[in-house]
Parts: C-alpha cells; structure tokens; sequence
C-alpha cells in the first residue's frame, strides 16, 4: 500500500470513528471517561506504548506501570485548545503510518530498542524523505510526540510513586530549613 | 398580623449590623459580640467554616486531576479571574467567577473578589506591615488627597492589640518607618536572603533595609491561639486552600468562630446587602435591606449601629446605593466625593537575577513568607522626581536543574538526577499609587445584576508617577542586586491592570473636613454618624504597606468607639 492511499484509508476509518462514536463492535472499552477527545481502545493502547518507550521501566517503575498515559490524555482533553486537539489526533492517527513506513511494522510490533530509534527520529523530524508532501501531517506526527512526551515527563514526576519513595512531597513539613549543607552523595529531591 | 409583623421585626433587630464577613467585618463581629452586643453578619456568599470547607486542604499534588493547573475552558470563562496566582485547582472554589458577578470596567481593572465566610481573609498573602507616621504624614507632607485625620499614636496601640490575637511572626527591627509590633519569633530568611540584607544595609550605608516580611503566622504556640483552636504554622505553604492548623489568620480560623462562640452573633449567608436604610426623622440610618442570594426576596434588619466591611470598593457599592430624600448620591454624600479618589499598589515591575554563591546549601521545607525592602525612597523628605516610594518583596531559592533531553533510560536517569544549579532570586514592587479626584467608582446607570443591583463602573489607572517609579525600582534595584553580586539581572514590567495586587483602597476616604472627605477620625461617616466604614475603603491614601493589617486595627477601635457610644445611649 502506498503512502497515499494508506492516509485515504486512515481518513476513512477515522472519519467512522468520528461519524460513529459508539459503533463498538468489541467488549473491550476505552478506560478512561475523556470530555471532549474521541478515542479508540487501539489508540489508548499505542499511546500506553508510547509513553512507556519515552519512559521505561526498570528499578525504577516506568509510565506504563504508573499508568501516566492517562495523565497525558486528561490533560491533552483539557488545557489543549480544539486546534490543537485536532492537531494531536492527526499527529496520533499518522504515527504508525509513518512508523509502518520507516520500520515495516506497527509501532506496538517493534522492538524495545527499536521503538526507541523510531520514536527519537519522529520526535527530531529527522527521517522524512518527502517534505513537500503532508508538511502539516509530518508536524503534527513531532507535535504530537512533543505534547506526549512533555506531559508524561510532567505526570511521571508528579505520580503518587514518584512523590512518595522516591522524591517524597511532605503535606506538613513542620519546619523550613533556611540554609543547610547539601549532602552531596543524596538524590536531590525537587519536592523537599 | 400586626402582632406577627411586631415579632417578625423584634427579630430582625440587634445591637449592631456588620456587612461582610472578611478581614474586617470579622474583627468588628469579634469586638461587638465578644463585648455582649447582639450582632448581625451579613454576608453575601456561602459560609465557609473552618476546616469542614476546606475540600482541598489535605490533598497531595497527584490528586489533583489538573496538578494544579486551570482547565481552559475555565480560563476562557474567567479571563478576570485567571489572571490571579490564586485561581488555581486547589482554590479556585473560593474566588468569584466572571460571569457570577460582573462589574463595568471604563479602564481595565481586574477585580479578584472572594464571596464566603472569610472572604479574601482565606486567600491573602498575610503580610502585615504597620503604617508610619511618614505614611500618615504623606499627603500633608507631599499635597496630594486630604490629611489623615489620624497618626500613628492614634492606631499604635490597636496594631498592638489586633497583632496579639492574630499572631504576627515578625523581627525587631527598630525601624522608624516600619514600626515593630508585638511579635512571635520571625520567620528565618535563607541564606541567599540573610547575605542580601548584609549586603544592602553595608552598600547603603544602613539607610537601605532588607528584613523577615512580618506575616500573619503563629511561629510560637500561646494560650490565646489555644483558645481559638489554632496553633504553629507547619511550613506547608499552603494556605490559600484554608489552614487545618489556623497556622495563618483568617476570619474562618479566628475572629469568627470566637464571635460565635460567644452566643452573641448571627450569621446570614447567602444575603446580599442591597442598601443602608436612613430615616429622615431620626436623621440616621436604622438598618439595612438585604436580598436573598437565592430566592430574591428582601428583608429588612435593624441596628442602631452599622459597620460596612463589604470590602473596598462593594463598600462603595453599597454606600452610592443607598438613596434616600437626604442623601440623594448615596449616603454621607453631601460633598459629591463617595467613590472618588479610589487608589491601589503599583505590582508591575518585577526583577530577578541569579547568585553563585553559597552553592553548598539549599533550603528545605516550604517558607510562607518572604524577606521584605521597607521603603526607602522619599521617607525623610522629598529626593527623587516622583512622589512617594515602593517597598519590595525579596526571595531567592536554590535552582534545581532537570533535564529533559532525550527519550528513554536516559531521560528518566537524568529527571531522576537533577543537578543544583545557581541561585535564583528575585523581589517584585509594590509601589504607593496617589489618590486622584477622577480615579474613581460609580454605578452604572443601566445595568444591573441579577438582584437589581446596579453594576459598579470601575475608573482607574496608572500615571506618570507609577511610570517613574516604576523606572526608579528597576535602576535601584539593578544596582542594589549589582552590589550584591547577583548576575543575569532581568527586568519585567507584567503591564497588568490595577487590581491584581488586590490592594484597591479608598473612595470612602477619612479625613478631618466633611467637605473634603466622607469619614471622620472614627471611621463614622461624618453625616451619619451611626454607619462606620472601616475596611480599605476607608483609606486617605495607600502607603507600601500590606494594608489587611491596618484595616483591623482601624476597625477595632472604631468598634471600641462605638460600644462606647452604644453603652452611652
């Protein structure tokens, strides 16, 4: 399928899902209630990939554990004007056009290590052959990525875990410290 | 019937009305019901009590749906409101939307207003400075608005008295400008702060001062907070959500709750004052018409004293509203000047900087208060080529940086690594601004609100003096920060309207003469002597000064005046 005809495509179902919100023919629903974004199970599901490729796991949890995909989506539902919506579900729907396109396969097929290359090339904007074509598409699809990757930085850090054991929030600190000596072998904590 | 109406009045009859339940109108409930009056509060918003309506109080961070943030939809709805730091997720239940309460404004003028229980008393910055003689002096002194009809003499001891119950954690500082009170022990500034003060007082000869910002705070535990149920501040920073410590002053932790206490006061919420109500035979106000917020009904209430703490410029609102054969402008309005002369502080210049030194220290914890710059220009006589001066807030916090380069393991090693980086510090002005005839309130002569209430038609601008200032804070402070050895100096004039610094002040103005003012030395308006306005409206002139502080302290001895005045009769 060329590229073309795979965005016509694209367009068509994602004009269905915008004509039909509630044609759902599986058991599985989107997990989380948005106001104003309409979104598929298969997108909740690629974004979660996303944000746990920018963000993984290890000793540390990761985003995906954290569950900072739907910190990403409320925020994207609310502070984002409908402009910009737009522009971040076209970015969102384009992805795994151009991810199929660089890679042969869909982003949630890869590898860890090469949805990593595939996503830090989308997010420079550095892989695109055909500029001329769909320059606002391309831009969206960095958008996009850019907006995912800003508000899952920002829900990772302020996520119960993160503010607990690690850099932990103290609702009632009791006492301020107006000049004390850093312990310079401690991990600063941006919440103390 | 005639019998039911008779009870139905002796009902609706106190001692003494208060509208308002903030700052202000908080204290005059304390003082009246503490001294056995029957008093009535009438406040227009939902009650708000201690500790049960503070929904967000104890809330971390993550369980704020937004982490704090305004969803746009709500910063479309309320472009007024949104502009104020407190309109945020964990308060925003306590400021008033756009659309609930429009106003008119002829200039731009962004009225940030808090309807309930305490009103602004839950939201402020808690600063409390005193007022000095070289302020009350200021308009003799400079030819600007009337003379107070007060000085500093006449309030020191009510400061005193007002600073006991409220908990002022604050330093000696001897300065003649700035009055020392009667205070906690301050609160301790960092050292970034302390090294700013040693620089500033060496560099300027002593004539310059940097010192902790004296903030309505309980740094010390004592049986009079004991007794209101509040205790130490906890260093959470978060006062704007209501305190469950009553760590910080407000009309919720405090004066309210002792008012209560003492069986005397009654509360009305939801009860918008329409207007004062004079009697042409008595020739003095006899009380008050209210409107139910909700359903819209009037009634009357009866005292034979009235304290008007509607906050600054609803005082006005009130005062210009209450028409009658005697006082066809609005009451005590013989001389055409209600609403005129209304001020406010100058907060739109800010500058920051950075400092590389102390760079093995931080600071731990949250500081609910700053250092503060006392006013240094124009104190002792006139020096610059502007009128008056500004005072200054002064932080500085230790800059963490993060970065957020890249993607994957990297990123999150290097979020969950930041590194300290240089200080970052910086002070925003809060300049004197000269009450004028044609800065000034009125109601609009077609609009109305929802409860009949005619509109209140804002007027009011900066000039070139608040330009000048503005000017000289930058140059000054460029050069104190210079001194200091503070480097990337910036400077940043926001251009905000009037009225974000939530300091409107005047249009009610006490002065010695009925010709050329509205209030007498008292605060009793000087043609009915009966209705007292003791809240910002009241102010001859603005000073630096937080003004919150003053407004209490003026309101408790207008009520001792009046008990006294009562007691007589």
């Amino acid at each position: 399928m060329n590229r073309r005809k795979a965005l016509k495509n694209l367009g068509l179902i994602a004009g269905g899902i915008i004509l039909l919100p509630s044609c759902d023919f599986s058991d599985e629903k989107v997990s989380i209630i948005l106001n104003k974004l309409q979104i598929t199970i298969e997108e909740e599901k690629l974004l979660q990939e996303i944000v746990a490729t920018i963000l993984p796991e290890g000793e540390i949890p990761g985003a995906k554990s954290l569950k900072v995909s739907n910190f990403v989506w409320v925020m994207i539902d609310d502070m984002l004007s409908d402009k910009k919506q737009k522009s971040f579900m076209n970015g969102l729907r384009l992805f795994d056009v151009n991810v199929k396109e660089l890679r042969k396969n869909s982003f949630t097929d890869l590898s860890e290590n090469d949805k990593l290359i595939v996503l830090k090339d989308l997010l420079n904007g550095s892989t695109q052959k055909d500029k001329t074509e769909n320059k606002n598409d391309l831009k969206d699809v960095k958008r996009f990525l850019q907006a995912v990757k800003y508000y899952a930085t920002w829900g990772f850090m302020q996520s119960e875990y993160i503010m607990t054991d690690i850099m932990p929030y103290q609702l009632v600190p009791g006492t301020y410290g107006s000049c004390e000596t850093i312990e310079t072998n401690k991990r600063i904590n941006i919440n103390g | 019937m005639a019998k039911i109406n008779m009870e139905s009045k002796k009902q609706r009859m106190f001692d003494a009305i208060v509208i308002g339940s903030g700052m202000s109108g908080g204290w005059a409930a304390k003082e009246f019901s503490e001294k056995g009056l029957k008093t009535l509060v009438i406040e227009r918003g939902r009650d708000v009590k201690h500790n049960i309506d503070y929904p967000t109080t104890n809330m971390y961070p993550w369980e704020f749906k937004h982490r704090g943030e305004i969803t746009l939809d709500l910063k479309k709805e309320n472009p007024i409101a949104s502009k104020s730091y407190i309109f945020k997720e964990d308060a925003i239940h306590f400021v008033v939307k756009d659309k609930e309460h429009p106003y008119v404004q002829e200039k731009p003028f962004d009225w940030i207003r808090g309807y309930q229980t305490g009103g602004r008393s839950l939201l402020w910055a808690r600063q409390t400075q005193r007022l000095s003689d070289y302020d009350f002096e200021g308009p003799l002194r400079d030819g600007f608005a009337v003379d107070w009809p007060i000085r500093y003499k006449d309030l020191a001891p009510w400061y005193s008295y007002v600073e006991k119950f409220v908990g002022i954690a604050g330093d000696l500082d001897g300065l003649p400008e700035l009055p020392d009170g009667e205070f906690l022990p301050g609160m301790k500034l960092n050292c970034i702060e302390e090294h700013f003060k040693k620089e500033v007082h060496k560099n300027y000869q002593n004539t310059r001062h940097v010192i902790s910002g004296r903030c309505a705070h309980i740094t010390e535990n004592k049986d009079i907070f004991i007794q209101q149920g509040r205790s130490r501040c906890q260093y959470r920073n978060l006062c704007q959500r209501g305190c469950p410590f009553g760590g910080y002053f407000s009309s919720n932790s405090s004066t309210i709750p002792w008012a209560l206490k003492t069986g005397n006061l009654t509360m009305h919420n939801n009860s918008i004052v329409h207007s004062i109500i004079y009697d042409d035979k008595k020739e003095k106000a006899t009380g008050v018409k209210v409107i139910d917020a909700t359903t819209k009904q009037a009634t009357e209430f009866f005292a034979p004293v009235i304290f008007v703490n509607a906050g600054s410029f609803n005082t006005n609102l009130i005062l210009l509203n209450s028409k009658s054969k005697r006082f066809p402008n609005g009451l005590g309005n013989d001389n055409g000047l209600l609403g005129k002369y209304v001020a406010f502080h100058n907060y739109r210049a800010k500058i920051s900087a950075e400092y590389d030194g102390f760079l093995d220290k931080h600071t731990t914890g949250r500081e609910p208060t700053s250092a503060y710059v006392p006013r240094f220009r124009n104190i002792f006589k006139q020096e610059t080529d502007f009128l008056r001066g500004y005072a200054a807030g002064f932080f500085a916090k230790r800059k963490i940086i993060q970065n957020k380069e890249g993607i994957g393991q990297e990123l999150k090693d290097q979020l969950l690594n930041p590194k300290f980086g240089s200080w970052n510090v910086g002070s925003h002005m809060m300049g004197e601004t000269i009450p004028k005839e044609k800065s000034q309130v009125s109601l609009d002569k077609d609009k109305v609100d929802e409860w009949g209430i005619p509109l209140l038609k804002v007027d009011l601008e900066y000039d070139e003096n608040d330009e000048k200032m503005i000017k000289d804070f930058f140059e000054q402070f460029t050069e104190m920060y210079k001194k200091a050895g503070f480097t990337k100096i910036k400077t940043f004039d926001t251009r905000q309207a009037p009225g974000l610094d939530i300091h409107e002040m005047g249009g009610v103005r006490m002065g010695k003469d009925p010709k050329t003012s509205l209030l007498n030395k008292w605060n009793q308006l000087h043609n009915c002597k009966n209705v007292y306005v003791t809240d910002g409206a009241c102010m001859t002139s603005t000073s630096t000064q937080n003004p919150s502080l003053t407004y209490m302290a003026l309101t408790a001895r207008a009520c001792d005046h009046a008990i006294k005045n009562f007691k007589k009769e």
